[in-house]
C-alpha cells in the first residue's frame, strides 16, 4: 500500500451536499455483530443502571443509612398516620363545628398528591442530567448514562431506561417505605388501641395512585427537558402546552382532578384508570426518550474574560477567596447555559404554587392559608438549585489550590441567594397581589428571606457538595428533618391567626385547657398580635442559625477533599 | 491490490464546524485492511475530532464517512458494535466493576460466549484481583486497562485507539504495543491518534501529520523524511513548528497593530 491516501481541502471548496450514497468500503470478511435493540438493550442496561443509582447513593452514605432512610420515612408515615384522626374530624375532640375545622379525605389526598408532584417534577429532568453526564463523561466520574457515546445503545434507550430506573428506585425507596408506615400507624390500633381513620384497604390504593402521581412528575419534567434540548422549535412547545393547559382548566374544560393522575385514581378507585394513567405516562416517558438524538457534541465555543468583570461586580462580598469562587460560579452558570434551566426549575413550583392560588379557593378549605403560609415554604425550593449549583463542574481541581471546601459550599450559598431571590420576590409580591394581603408583604418578605437562608445554610451545611447522594442517608436526613420541619412548622401555624382562626385557637385550646373536649375559639386580637411577633422572633432565629451554621461549615467540612 | 484495495474505513471531504471554529477541516481518508495507521499532530490540532467522526461520536458538518460498509452517520450504534473504541480521556463508568462493564459492553454486542471473553481479558491485563472493584476506586492506569479490554472484548478486526498507552506502565505499554503488532500481522487494522512520535516509528506502516485541523503531510515514517540524518520529530518540528511560529508571529502583529 503507497501513495497519499488522506489530504485536506479547504473549507469553501466543499459543497455541503453530495450526490454519493456508498463509499464502497467493506468489512472484509470480518463477521458484523447485530447490536441489541429494543427490549433485550432496555433489560440489559437497566440491570446496571439500577445497580449503579443503589450504589451511588451508599458511596456518600454508608449501607446502613440508606437502609435506615426508608425506615425513618416508615416511622415518620406511621406517626402521621396516627395524628390522621385529628386532621378528618374522627377524634373525641372534634365538636359539632366539624365541617368548618377539618379535613375532608379528598382535601388530604390532594395534600398527599400535590407535594409528591411538586417532588417529582423536581427530579424528572432527565435530559439535562444526560447531557450534564455527557459532558462530564471524560472527569473523574463517569456514569452509564454517557454510554451511547462509546457503545452501541442509542441515547434515546438510555435515557428511557434512565426514567424506567429513577421511577422504580423512588418507589422502592420512597413510596413504600411511606406506605409500610401507613400499614404500621393501622397495626398500632391492635396492638396500642391507638384508633386511626385509614384502613388497610384502602393501602394497595393509596400505593397505586401514588405510583401514578410520582410517574407523572417524572415524565412531565422529563418531556419539558427533552423538549428545551431539542432547542427551537420544540422549546416554545413547553411553556405552550402549560399556557393552553392553564387557560382550559380555567374556563372549566376539564376537571381540575384530571391535572393530578394519581389523585383521580385514589378517588374513583377504578383499576381501568391506573392502569391507563400509568401506560400514559410510561408512554409520554418513551416518547420524550424518543426525543433525545445520538448527539454527542460538547461544542468549542471561544467565549471573551467574563470572570473579570463579574468579579468586579461583586465588590460587596469584599475582597476574599469567597468573591473569588462565587463570579466562578457564575460563570459555571452563565456557560453551561444552566441558569436559564435552573431558574425555570425554580420558577415553576413557584407558578404551579401560584397557579394554585388562582384557581383553588382555599377560603373554603379548614386551614385559613394566607400570604405569610406561602412565605416559609419558598425555602424548600432551595434545596433543589442548591444541588444542581453542587454539580455544574468537577471541584476537584480546586484539591490543588489554596482553597478549602468551606469557602466553596459559602460561594454556592451566596450564588444560590444571588440567583434566586429576585425570583421568590417577584412570587411573594404577585400572591399578596392576588390574596389581596399587601399589608403582610413586608412581613412575609422577612420570614421568606430568612427561612429561604436557613434552609440552604442548613443543607450545605448537612451535604456539603453532595446533596444529591446526602438526601438517602439516613442519619443526615433526621437532622434535616429536624432542622426544617420544626420551624416550618411554628411558622406555618402562626401564619394562622393572622387569618381566620378557628383551627388554630381548637387545637390550641384543646391542648392547653379542655383536651380532648375543647371547643372553637373565635377571631382574638391578642393572638394575632402574638402571632405576629412570634413570626418575626422565629425569622430572627433562623437568620441567627444560619450565621452560626456558617461559622460551624469550617468544623464540618474544613478536613474535606473538593469532591461532589 | 486485491481484495484489500477494498478500504475498510473511508472518509470523504468530513469536515467538523463549531459556530465559526473549524475543528476539522474538509478531509478525504482511505484506510485498507493490515494497516497500522497513525495521525500525530500537537495538541488541539484536531486529531480526538478527526477519531470522534470516524466512530460515529460526532456528526460531521459536511461530508461522508462509511467504515466497514456501514454508515456511520446512519447507523452509529451497527458502527459501534463492530469496531473497537479506545477513547483518550473517558474511564469506565464509576460505580460498576471491572467485571460488570465488561459484562455489558459485550452483551450490548451480543457477542458470543462473552463470559469466557470477559475472563480472557481480565487475565490478560492483570485485572483478577480488581475484578469486583468499582472502577471509580481504580487507579488510572487500571481505569485504562478496563477501556483497552472492552475494545477488545468482541475481537473487532479494526480498532480506533486515542493515545492508547497514556496512564499505562511501561509493561503493559510493551504488551499492548506486541498485541496491537501481531493483531496487524493476522490481519487486523489500527487507526491511532497520538502526538507520541515514537509510536510512529515503532508501529505505524502509514502516518500523517495534523495541525489546526489539516493535513499537513502523510506516508510512511520513511517518505516523510528528507534524508536518512533527519529524525521523525525533526520532522514533526519542520512541518508543525513552523505553523505554531506563524500563529505566533500573526498574534503578535495583531498586538502590533492595537498597540
Amino acid at each position: 500500500m503507497s501513495g497519499i491516501l488522506i489530504s485536506s481541502r479547504d473549507w469553501d471548496e466543499v459543497e455541503s451536499n453530495t450526490t454519493l450514497t456508498s463509499l464502497g468500503t467493506g468489512s472484509q470478511g470480518q463477521k458484523l455483530h447485530t447490536p441489541m435493540r429494543g427490549f433485550s438493550a432496555f433489560i440489559a442496561t437497566f440491570k446496571v443502571m439500577f445497580k449503579e443509582e443503589f450504589r451511588k447513593n451508599i458511596e456518600f452514605a454508608k449501607a446502613r443509612q440508606v437502609v435506615l432512610f426508608p425506615l425513618l420515612l416508615s416511622l415518620v408515615t406511621m406517626i402521621s398516620t396516627i395524628g390522621l384522626q385529628f386532621l378528618v374530624g374522627d377524634s373525641a375532640a372534634q365538636t359539632s363545628d366539624i365541617e368548618s375545622k377539618t379535613f375532608t379525605w379528598q382535601e388530604l389526598r390532594f395534600g398527599l398528591h400535590l407535594p409528591l408532584l411538586v417532588f417529582s417534577l423536581g427530579m424528572g429532568t432527565f435530559a439535562f442530567m444526560g447531557r450534564e453526564a455527557l459532558i462530564r463523561r471524560t472527569g473523574t466520574k463517569n456514569f452509564l448514562l454517557a454510554s451511547p457515546a462509546l457503545q452501541p445503545l442509542p441515547n434515546s434507550v438510555a435515557h428511557f431506561v434512565y426514567f424506567v430506573k429513577d421511577l422504580c428506585f423512588y418507589v422502592l425507596l420512597i413510596l413504600s417505605p411511606i406506605i409500610f408506615g401507613m400499614f404500621l400507624g393501622i397495626g398500632l390500633e391492635v396492638v396500642a388501641s391507638i384508633n386511626t381513620p385509614l384502613e388497610i384497604s384502602s393501602l394497595p390504593w393509596t400505593w397505586i395512585a401514588m405510583v401514578v402521581t410520582l410517574a407523572q412528575g417524572l415524565v412531565f419534567s422529563f418531556l419539558a427537558s427533552a423538549l428545551w434540548m431539542r432547542g427551537r422549535p420544540y422549546t416554545i412547545l413547553g411553556p405552550v402546552l402549560i399556557v393552553l393547559f392553564g387557560i382550559s382548566a380555567g374556563i372549566g374544560l376539564f376537571d381540575l382532578e384530571w391535572f393530578l393522575l394519581g389523585l383521580k385514581v385514589q378517588s374513583t378507585q377504578n383499576i381501568f384508570i391506573a392502569i391507563i394513567s400509568f401506560i400514559v405516562c410510561i408512554g409520554l416517558g418513551y416518547l420524550s426518550s424518543l426525543l433525545i438524538v445520538d448527539d454527542f457534541d460538547v461544542s468549542v465555543v471561544e467565549k471573551g474574560d467574563m470572570l473579570e468583570p463579574i468579579y468586579q461586580r461583586l465588590g460587596f462580598l469584599g475582597k476574599g477567596e469567597v468573591r473569588l469562587i462565587v463570579a466562578k460560579e457564575f460563570v459555571d452558570l452563565f456557560r453551561s447555559g444552566s441558569i436559564k434551566k435552573m431558574t425555570v426549575s425554580y420558577a415553576i413550583p413557584l407558578l404551579v404554587l401560584l397557579g394554585m392560588a388562582w384557581l383553588v379557593d382555599f377560603a373554603e378549605a379548614p386551614i385559613p392559608i394566607n400570604l405569610l403560609s406561602y412565605a416559609p415554604f419558598l425555602g424548600f425550593f432551595g434545596f433543589n438549585f442548591y444541588s444542581w449549583l453542587t454539580i455544574l463542574d468537577s471541584p476537584e481541581f480546586m484539591n490543588g489550590l489554596p482553597l478549602r471546601v468551606p469557602q466553596l459550599i459559602r460561594a454556592k450559598v451566596v450564588v444560590y441567594f444571588l440567583a434566586t431571590s429576585w425570583i421568590s420576590l417577584i412570587f411573594i409580591v404577585l400572591m399578596a397581589w392576588r390574596l389581596d394581603e399587601w399589608a403582610s408583604l413586608p412581613t412575609s418578605i422577612i420570614v421568606m428571606f430568612a427561612n429561604s437562608i436557613y434552609i440552604v445554610a442548613l443543607t450545605a451545611y448537612l451535604m456539603g457538595l453532595r446533596p444529591n447522594q446526602a438526601i438517602f442517608d439516613a442519619s443526615i436526613m433526621i437532622w434535616f428533618w429536624i432542622g426544617t420541619v420544626l420551624p416550618l412548622l411554628g411558622l406555618f401555624l402562626l401564619s394562622f391567626t393572622q387569618g381566620d382562626v378557628s383551627l388554630y385557637g381548637n387545637w390550641w385550646e384543646r391542648t392547653s385547657q379542655d383536651g380532648l373536649a375543647a371547643t372553637a375559639a373565635m377571631y382574638d386580637e391578642g393572638l394575632v398580635q402574638q402571632g405576629y411577633m412570634g413570626m418575626i422572633a422565629i425569622s430572627v432565629v433562623l437568620l441567627l442559625a444560619s450565621m452560626l451554621l456558617w461559622k460551624l461549615m469550617d468544623r464540618r467540612w474544613g478536613n474535606s477533599h473538593f469532591n461532589n | 491490490m486485491g481484495d484489500s484495495e477494498v478500504a475498510l474505513v473511508k472518509a470523504v471531504d468530513m469536515a467538523k464546524k463549531y459556530g465559526d471554529f473549524i475543528a476539522l477541516h474538509p478531509l478525504n481518508v482511505e484506510v485498507h485492511s493490515g494497516e497500522f495507521f497513525g495521525v500525530f499532530g500537537p495538541n488541539g490540532a484536531g486529531k480526538s475530532t478527526f477519531i470522534k467522526l470516524l466512530t460515529g461520536q460526532l456528526k460531521p458538518s459536511k461530508g461522508l464517512i462509511e467504515i466497514l460498509g456501514i454508515n456511520a452517520v446512519k447507523d452509529p450504534q451497527k458502527l459501534k458494535a463492530n469496531i473497537g473504541i479506545v477513547p483518550e480521556s473517558e474511564s469506565p463508568p464509576s460505580f460498576l466493576t471491572p467485571v460488570e462493564f465488561l459484562e455489558f459492553v459485550a452483551t450490548l454486542r451480543n457477542v458470543d460466549d462473552y463470559k469466557n471473553e470477559v475472563e480472557h481479558w481480565l487475565d490478560w491485563f492483570g485485572l483478577e484481583e480488581k475484578r469486583n472493584t468499582m472502577c471509580k476506586d481504580l487507579s488510572k492506569g487500571q481505569r485504562q486497562k478496563v477501556m483497552l479490554a472492552a475494545a477488545f472484548i468482541h475481537r473487532p478486526k479494526l480498532l480506533f485507539l486515542d493515545e492508547p498507552f497514556a496512564n499505562l506502565d511501561p509493561i503493559y505499554q510493551r504488551k499492548c504495543r506486541q498485541w496491537l503488532l501481531d493483531h496487524v500481522e493476522q490481519g487486523g487494522t489500527i487507526f491511532l491518534c497520538s502526538h507520541v512520535l515514537e509510536m510512529a516509528e515503532r508501529m505505524c506502516n502509514r502516518m500523517a501529520i495534523i495541525n489546526d485541523g489539516k493535513v499537513l503531510a502523510a506516508g510512511s515514517v520513511s517518505e516523510l523524511k528528507l534524508s536518512t540524518d533527519e529524525t521523525l520529530e525533526d520532522v514533526f518540528i519542520r512541518l508543525v513548528g513552523r505553523s505554531i511560529e506563524d500563529v505566533e508571529r500573526i498574534s503578535e502583529e495583531g498586538i502590533t497593530e492595537e498597540e
